[in-house]
């Protein structure tokens, strides 16, 4: 949370001393970076389909975590509201998210806001995020926000993080670390305050951390002490977010959505873009030995044989298998038809439709099938293929 | 090949484009690829201690704590016309330059009216709206300097909005400097601020210069604020643009499909009477296919010969885009020996396998393991000589295609589809254009505009037009005048040429396989020539075995003879043979050549085509098909234009062609071969005395005046040209004779995003051909005008932007718009009108093959034919 601080001149000069660069110490990778990191590897554990980052600053983990294929839901909240309307651009999907859609849909909003204020809209989630946040909150905030995050929000995971000061004295001439902090505690004095709201909301709270201590210090513990704190009973539950009044007292900055295979829209182009990829490969493996023989399909498929040896997708023996199980691509006349049937039985196919008629609804707008629909239908002879 | 012949696309603003889209910074090695996603380490240069105060030095352990730097995203380019939208505030400059250069104030003859009064007046709405009122006073602009120095645009924002209570919501600030409509007490203020992790940042604010509201520089800082309210306006945002929707149409060819999107593109500029917000639609193409389903492709089709060389050749210089960081790369090479298994060193010295990189930092699963990697040397500036950086390794799962492919470039029924959603008629453009209207209205960007009391009409732009008289043409004996749609195809059926060239001694080159075809052609040409009044003898015809060096081989046999004319018949459009066969007889063997491909002999109107094949063999010996009523004595008119193969990183070529007679039926070529991307041509002196040399031997007297048209210079060039290629030429003309040389030189622009229509009732339709425009859209400080030359049969025309900036003959605005029109009717490969005088195609014609196929200067003995057409 890095609130506004136009007065912080005095701190400069007064903190700025002549630092020796050489004593300095550094991690590697950047300690910012260590805290995204440790949230990611949490989301990747434990696959969280609401995420919240509060105090979320520029939106660095927001952007980091939107990757995420689990998350549905991702919300930022700041009380820089300047810092989120320009950041917002930078979380719009990317040509790219179009060229391959998400599985799940993604919606991320901006919200400008105090964390110490109630907002129905952040109900129900499942995780919450608070990096580096109480510290920058005076007395009275400090004494508010449990009750709203784990009170009020009540998700089922929360992490919290924060300077532990026992690590300060290992920094030259350091008191606070930064000017806005309000306090930094020690491991014992971040870790009664956890305790003592984990038990007062029904959470478990377990202790960890990030950035290491150098040799010889180790007794100081981590850098940044981090507090991982779980719901009693699980997850939210989600008859009581309906019940709740809506309460919007955050100001929403920015909201945008992802593309994604849960919209008829992308679904459809991805999966008619796969199915003429298939057909087109088999079309193209299927042409030189009717030319040759003009005679019945062969047994075996050409693309896998005649593509050099060193590329290429490999098929397990399951996948082999099952392909080669499925009904054969066929001619009649100089028409082409590939049953749907085998078409599922592609790896890349059936990932994306469970059954045949999926799939028929599906490509039926885009691709010719056959009279009763069982099959893709495509001209045998492509005149292009005369340049060959 | 009548479809060859009448491309109108240049490589060179088709490749810029894509060149552009590439985000600055592209990086070496996959490691730092992953900043573009994570916040960068915040960039600051160490300065010396100044009497500002202490120096600010990043305090631990915190320091590290970076404000992420928004590299811009930008998008993939697109290809045939199809652009991305423009809208780029951080790029100064440009067009914004040229308005400032005054070239009117020169030329006496047009001091007081540059406008004409010939042909018809027609009533024509232009997509322009009016902006009928904007802050009046003059604005005040500051520049904003940060200390320690913050290269990062969005943060350079955040910290000046730190104290937006000094100066208001009402501000521009396009990150150096800040607009406001009022001034702030002092001159020079320094307000403090701080970074995200605490950093102190200095900045200065100091008063620059007051802009009066229609200066460009005000102007400039206009379109950043209307991109602002753009933003706030209800369309879809995909990184920097904004489209509207996906128009209906699914291109699906070969397994590639494409989706096309419909997007705006505007700016708002002074003109004559005022500023106006012009607006075009534009188009953005979709194309899901990466790199791995491309090569598959290939390697499957890959009958005969090497894949890998096939992929190689398919692949090396196209465009690719890789979605984990929405960056563009251009391939260079494909490295089969390597895989994603293998290892690279990440920036702290580890390794890290591709598969493992990339699962890591973007969550992409890399499935296929049999793929090779792709090589990029990176973004590529103009200037840089030679690859020094570490390339780039891609993995062609993760990167997708971008632009059309081959195979629906060539598919006739894509590309017709294609082209009827992206060219938007007239009728459907306006509606379009009004829909646009209406959303400016809504109140997210009135909160924007409004401050600077910025109103749009909510009519499109009126004004008026003239439709000049279309050019008297001869030829044989006969007088025709082009119809309505600029053509006169009928007209001159059967009419004997205006002077044909006999063709007693040629080749007819084929392979095995085009045996019939050879014979239909020969056929034909005997059949279709006579009427033309051309003679001809019998064809020397030999079989070659069809690969390129086949045909050369052959050739070498001939080279004491003396032959006219060599035509090849290809079994396929194959470039390299195209390229080995048209640089062996532009540069060793200097001979008018003509090839053709053998599935044009097939077609049904192959009689036809093989019509326009003789009427351009016999251009290419030298005879003239018609010749044009000028009504000019002893001027000569010259095109210039240019070809840049960025992508490639060929050389640029620059075509000069130059009338040599008083008809205008004999033309002097030559090219100027110059570093890449070079945009002013620099020989043009030898050029022009080299074109003046040959016209005294067709003509008793020097001419007395020379009219330049200039094509294919980009904005911001006016001044380099005025100063560089117009005075080159003065100078010269100066030093053979003080007195007796006028010299015009006119910069021809056509792609421009100003379209006219011309309202039919209540309908809109394309204005006709010879339509001129030279009020209100025109600017004051130019002598210009727009034309419309050419007929398109589907979509908007675009009009071509004609500016007079040196003109020592004294050109009447009726005689100059006389004269350009007149000469869009000299292009002999189409009896019509084209879209730039013929002089300019005819130079983009010579320029595209040099740079294309032949890649060093033809022959002398050629300079006197038209031997590219």
């Amino acid at each position: 949370m890095e609130e506004n601080n136009l007065q912080c001149n005095s701190v400069v000069d007064g903190n700025f001393e002549e630092v020796p660069r050489e004593t300095v110490i550094k991690f590697k990778p950047p300690l910012y970076r260590q805290r995204y990191q440790f949230v990611k590897n949490l989301v990747e554990q434990h696959e969280p389909k609401k995420v919240a980052d509060l105090g979320c600053g520029d939106t660095s983990l927001l952007r980091l975590l939107k990757v995420n294929p689990c998350i549905e839901f991702l919300v930022g909240v700041d009380i820089n509201e300047d810092k989120l309307r320009w950041r917002g651009d930078t979380l719009a999907p990317l040509m790219g998210d179009y060229l391959k859609p998400r599985d799940l849909n993604l919606t991320i909003t901006l919200y400008h806001g105090s964390v110490v204020e109630r907002d129905s809209r952040l109900l129900g989630f499942d995780l919450i995020t608070c990096i580096e946040l109480i510290e920058h909150l005076d007395s009275g905030d400090l004494a508010r926000f449990p009750e709203v995050v784990f009170g009020y929000l009540s998700p089922s995971m929360i992490v919290i993080s924060t300077p532990n000061s026992e690590f300060n004295p290992l920094f030259p001439s350091v008191t606070l670390r930064d000017s806005d902090h309000k306090f930094e505690w020690t491991r014992m004095e971040f870790q009664t305050w956890a305790l003592y709201v984990a038990n007062r909301y029904d959470y478990s709270v377990e202790f960890t951390g990030v950035g290491e201590p150098p040799a010889g210090a180790e007794n100081v513990g981590y850098c940044t002490q981090i507090g991982i704190f779980r719901k009693n009973g699980g997850k939210a539950m989600e008859s009581c977010v309906s019940e709740q009044h809506d309460q919007h007292v955050y100001k929403a900055v920015f909201t945008t959505s992802y593309p994604s295979l849960q919209q008829e829209r992308f679904f459809k182009l991805v999966l008619v873009n796969e199915v003429s990829q298939q057909v087109e490969s088999l079309r193209v493996s299927h042409l030189p030995r009717q030319k040759k023989q003009d005679g019945e399909w062969d047994d075996t498929p050409k693309d896998s044989q005649a593509s050099s040896p060193c590329f290429g997708p490999v098929f397990t023996e399951v996948e082999k298998a099952k392909i080669e199980n499925s009904p054969k691509p066929f001619c009649v006349g100089d028409k082409f038809f590939v049953p749907l049937q085998r078409l599922l039985a592609y790896p890349k196919l059936n990932r994306l439709c469970a059954n045949e008629e999926t799939m028929r609804s599906g490509i039926a707008d885009s691709i010719p099938l056959s009279s009763d629909g069982s099959a893709v239908v495509a001209d045998l002879r492509d005149y292009s293929d005369e340049q060959f | 090949m009548t479809g060859r012949a009448r491309t109108t696309a240049r490589g060179r603003a088709r490749r810029r484009e894509q060149e552009e889209q590439e985000a600055p910074g592209v990086p070496r090695a996959p490691e730092s690829a992953a900043s573009a996603a994570e916040p960068a380490q915040w960039q600051w240069t160490p300065r010396p201690l100044r009497e500002e105060g202490p120096v600010v030095r990043p305090r631990q352990p915190r320091g590290a704590e970076g404000t992420a730097q928004s590299r811009g995203v930008r998008e993939p380019g697109l290809e045939a016309g199809l652009q991305t939208l423009s809208l780029q505030e951080r790029r100064i400059g440009g067009v914004f330059q040229d308005l400032v250069v005054n070239t009117r104030r020169d030329m006496m003859h047009v001091k007081n009216s540059k406008t004409g009064s010939e042909g018809e007046v027609v009533r024509l709405i232009a997509n322009h709206f009016r902006v009928i009122s904007h802050h009046q006073r003059s604005a005040f602009k500051y520049n904003v300097d940060y200390k320690p120095d913050v290269e990062a645009g969005n943060l350079r924002q955040i910290l000046l909005n730190q104290h937006i209570r000094k100066f208001g919501e009402c501000h521009i600030f396009d990150g150096n400097s800040l607009l406001l409509p009022r001034p702030l007490r002092e001159r020079k203020v320094e307000w403090v601020s701080t970074t995200e992790d605490k950093k102190i940042v200095k900045i200065v604010v100091e008063f620059s210069k007051e802009l009066a509201p229609t200066s460009p520089d005000c102007l400039r800082f206009y379109n950043i604020l209307f991109r602002k309210a753009f933003k706030e306006l209800n369309l879809k945002q995909i990184g920097r643009h904004y489209y509207t929707e996906k128009i209906p149409l699914t291109l699906e060819r070969r397994g590639t499909s494409l989706e096309i999107w419909r997007g705006y593109v505007t700016s708002i500029l002074q003109y004559e009477n005022g500023i106006t917000l012009c607006a075009d639609v534009n188009h953005k193409l979709l194309r899901i296919e990466t790199v791995y389903d491309f090569i598959s492709k290939i390697q499957a089709e890959a009958q005969r010969g090497n894949p890998q060389v096939e992929v190689a050749n398919k692949l090396i210089g196209s465009i690719v885009l890789t979605k984990y960081n929405n960056r563009t790369y251009r391939v260079d090479g494909v490295d089969w020996n390597l895989n994603p298994r293998h290892t690279f060193n990440k920036s702290d010295g580890t390794k890290i396998t591709y598969i493992d990189y990339y699962k890591q930092q973007h969550k992409e699963i890399i499935t296929v393991m049999r793929q090779p990697l792709l090589v990029s040397q990176g973004r590529w500036k103009k200037g840089q000589t030679g690859p020094q950086r570490q390339p780039i390794l891609l993995i062609p799962q993760l990167c997708y295609m971008t632009g059309l492919t081959d195979e629906i470039r060539k598919d006739y029924t894509s590309m017709k589809d294609l082209a009827t959603e992206t060219k938007l008629s007239p009728e459907k453009r306006h509606n379009s254009l009004k829909g646009l209207r209406k959303s400016i209205e809504e109140e997210k960007a009135q909160a924007l505009l409004q401050p600077w009391n910025f109103k749009f009409d909510s009519n499109l732009l009126s004004l008026h037009g003239r439709v000049l008289r279309n050019a008297n043409i001869f030829q044989g004996r006969r007088m025709v005048r082009a119809n309505a749609n600029g053509e006169w195809a009928r007209e001159v059926r059967e009419v004997p040429l205006l002077s044909p060239v006999p063709l007693h001694s040629w080749l007819l080159l084929y392979n095995n396989e085009c045996f019939r075809e050879a014979m239909i052609l020969k056929d034909y040409l005997y059949h279709v020539t006579a009427p033309m009044g051309i003679t001809m003898r019998p064809a020397h015809m030999i079989e070659v075995a069809g690969h390129a060096d086949s045909y050369t081989n052959i050739l070498r046999k001939y080279t004491r003879s003396a032959l006219q004319m060599v035509i090849c018949i290809l079994p396929d459009d194959d470039k390299y043979r195209y390229d080995h066969i048209k640089k062996y007889l532009c540069t060793t063997f200097p001979i008018p050549s003509q090839c053709v491909v053998k599935k044009t002999i097939e077609k049904v109107q192959a009689k036809t085509i093989v019509t326009k094949i003789a009427q351009q063999m016999n251009c290419k010996m030298g005879g003239a098909l018609w010749k044009v009523e000028t009504n000019v004595q002893r001027t000569m008119f010259i095109g210039i234009d240019c070809f840049h193969d960025i992508v490639n990183r060929q050389k640029s070529i620059a075509g000069f062609v130059a009338s040599t007679n008083a008809e205008l039926t004999k033309w002097y070529s030559q090219c100027v071969i110059q570093a890449t991307g070079e945009e002013l041509v620099n020989e043009l002196h030898t050029c022009l005395k080299a074109a003046l040399d040959v016209w005294c031997e067709n003509e008793s007297s020097m001419p007395r005046s020379i009219i330049v048209y200039r094509d294919g210079v980009g904005d911001g060039q006016l001044q380099a040209l005025l100063d560089q290629e117009a005075k080159q030429m003065s100078t010269y003309l100066k030093t053979i004779s003080p007195n007796n040389f006028a010299l015009a030189f006119i910069v021809v622009k056509k792609r421009i995003n100003t379209r006219f229509f011309l309202k039919c009732g209540s309908r809109f339709e394309n204005p006709r051909p010879g339509t001129v425009i030279d009020v209100e859209l025109t600017r004051n400080e130019w002598y210009d005008f727009f034309v419309v030359s050419q007929h398109v049969k589907e979509g908007t025309v675009t009009p071509t932007h004609y500016n007079v900036i040196y003109d020592t003959i004294g050109l009447s605005p009726d005689t100059v718009q006389r004269l350009t029109y007149c000469l869009c009717h000299m292009y002999y490969n189409l009896p019509g009108t084209i879209r730039v005088p013929a002089p300019c195609h005819y130079a983009h014609k010579l320029a595209y093959l040099v740079g294309q196929s032949i890649h060093e200067k033809p022959n002398r003995s050629l300079s006197t034919l038209l031997f590219y057409l």
